[in-house]
């Protein structure tokens, strides 16, 4: 095999390897999770209907310096 | 500081995945839940919203292994001199302390960190929210993190925000917290410190200032006159915050709450009430504490029975450092002067016996001084 042949199997190894590994650490960019929560038009809504539901987690009573 | 909005408080950084540590973990290996349930909903049950709270070990823990060994005993997430503390003034009556303990979990208990709410997130007690979308904060911020607990007395105090005060000078050198307190002082060393002034790692003025003692340097006689008499804050202090008589209770909605009666400023020296070979000093700045006898009246009366045996007035480093103070303006701006010191007249008839080892009798106080230092 000559040298210009080796090089490019080397490269097309390595060119392989780097987008294996980004598909790899990239992978939950697909999941639910992500989806939502890197986007706020989504995260708006959902938080709006959580506060409907939920009660004052805070006692207006607090008063002075903690 | 104000509160982040519900949807900022969760928003996600994309640039997460670009994070070189941090950016291969999938969300659900550390906080649970269905990562492919469309309905968020049901898609969060079972997450964990601080998985590093109380255990970090799953979530930290494997990379971070030499600050996992010893964060359970760091203070911000032991607390330990809190419960010790206040186990001193407790009553013996093991029905009082079970009512006492449950009081503690429902307020005192829950200003601790962890952390994620450090690294990543404001802490809960100051209602949470990521510090920059989930992205990893190696320092954690100072606004958003330690003064946002530390805030009455600390921030206000370094940042020169009470009217008439100024800022210490180390913030107008631009230091942050962690300049003094480091990592290795939040994350613990594996000791189980009775109090935050027993801590090894802790910062000391002459970490720094190692000069004031040596021939060459300014006021070395004043320094060296002083040394293990003073502390540092005695000269260099300005005023400082107050508080009184805390009481917690829940309210008609079942939620907690605390009130405190009033606060002040005042600059009081006082004898030290821990003295050790780290803090040899015999007078100290003491700074009186929101604990009342009646602290936990709404849970249980005379919960604190052994009042007496702790002082009100504690030992206090205040973070308003000044080179120059009223009262290091000159010998005499100290020395003889009764308003600055804590006199039995300045603490209130019920607080006296706790007091007794901290207050300075009149005829202890430093005599006013014929020669005066060039």
């Amino acid at each position: 095999m000559k040298s210009f042949q080796l090089i490019g199997l080397a490269a097309a190894f390595c060119m392989a390897l780097i987008l294996s590994n980004t598909f790899l650490c990239h992978a939950y960019e697909d999941t639910q999770c992500f989806q939502c929560h890197t986007s706020a038009k989504k995260l708006i809504e959902a938080t709006r209907e959580i506060a409907k539901a939920r009660p004052a987690l805070k006692s207006a009573e607090t008063s002075g310096e903690g | 500081m104000e509160s982040l909005a519900p949807h900022e408080k969760i928003l996600v950084d994309s640039d997460i995945v670009d994070d070189e540590n941090h950016g291969e973990i999938a969300c659900h290996e550390c906080h649970g839940g269905n990562p492919d349930d469309p309905n968020w909903k049901t898609a969060h049950k079972g997450v964990v919203k601080d998985p590093t709270y109380p255990d970090a070990s799953t979530a930290c823990g494997d990379c971070h292994d030499e600050i996992n060994e010893n964060y359970q005993k760091s203070l911000h997430v032991s607390l330990r001199p809190y419960k010790l503390i206040i186990d001193e003034r407790a009553s013996s009556n093991t029905v009082i302390r079970n009512k006492l303990g449950c009081a503690m979990n429902t307020h005192c208990s829950k200003c601790h960190s962890s952390c994620g709410q450090c690294h990543i997130s404001r802490p809960n007690s100051v209602e949470g929210g990521f510090l920059d979308g989930h992205l990893f904060q190696k320092k954690p911020p100072m606004q958003e993190v330690c003064t946002a607990c530390h805030g009455s007395r600390i921030q206000k105090e370094y940042l020169g925000e009470h009217e008439g005060l100024l800022p210490s000078i180390h913030k107008e050198k631009y230091m942050k917290c962690d300049k003094c307190h480091t990592g290795e002082e939040m994350h613990g060393n594996g000791k189980d410190y009775a109090h935050r002034y027993d801590v090894e790692n802790g910062p000391k003025c002459v970490d720094c200032h190692k000069e004031i003692y040596k021939r060459e340097a300014k006021n070395v006689i004043t320094h060296r006159i002083h040394k293990d008499k003073a502390s540092c804050h005695v000269c260099h202090s300005q005023p400082y915050n107050n508080c009184s008589a805390c009481h917690v209770g829940k309210d008609k909605q079942g939620l907690a709450f605390f009130k405190t009666k009033s606060s002040w400023f005042d600059f009081k020296i006082g004898f030290n009430p821990l003295k050790s070979e780290k803090r040899p000093e015999k007078f100290v700045t003491l700074r009186h504490i929101p604990v009342d006898r009646g602290t936990f009246d709404f849970y249980v009366k005379d919960a604190l029975s052994n009042f007496d045996t702790v002082p009100t007035w504690k030992l206090a480093t205040p973070h308003n450092i000044r080179l120059k103070t009223t009262q290091n303006a000159s010998c005499n701006a100290c020395h003889g002067n009764e308003s600055l010191f804590l006199l039995e007249k300045d603490v209130e008839d019920n607080e006296k016996g706790a007091n007794k080892n901290v207050i300075v009798p009149v005829n202890l106080i430093p005599k006013k001084q014929k020669w005066q230092p060039k």
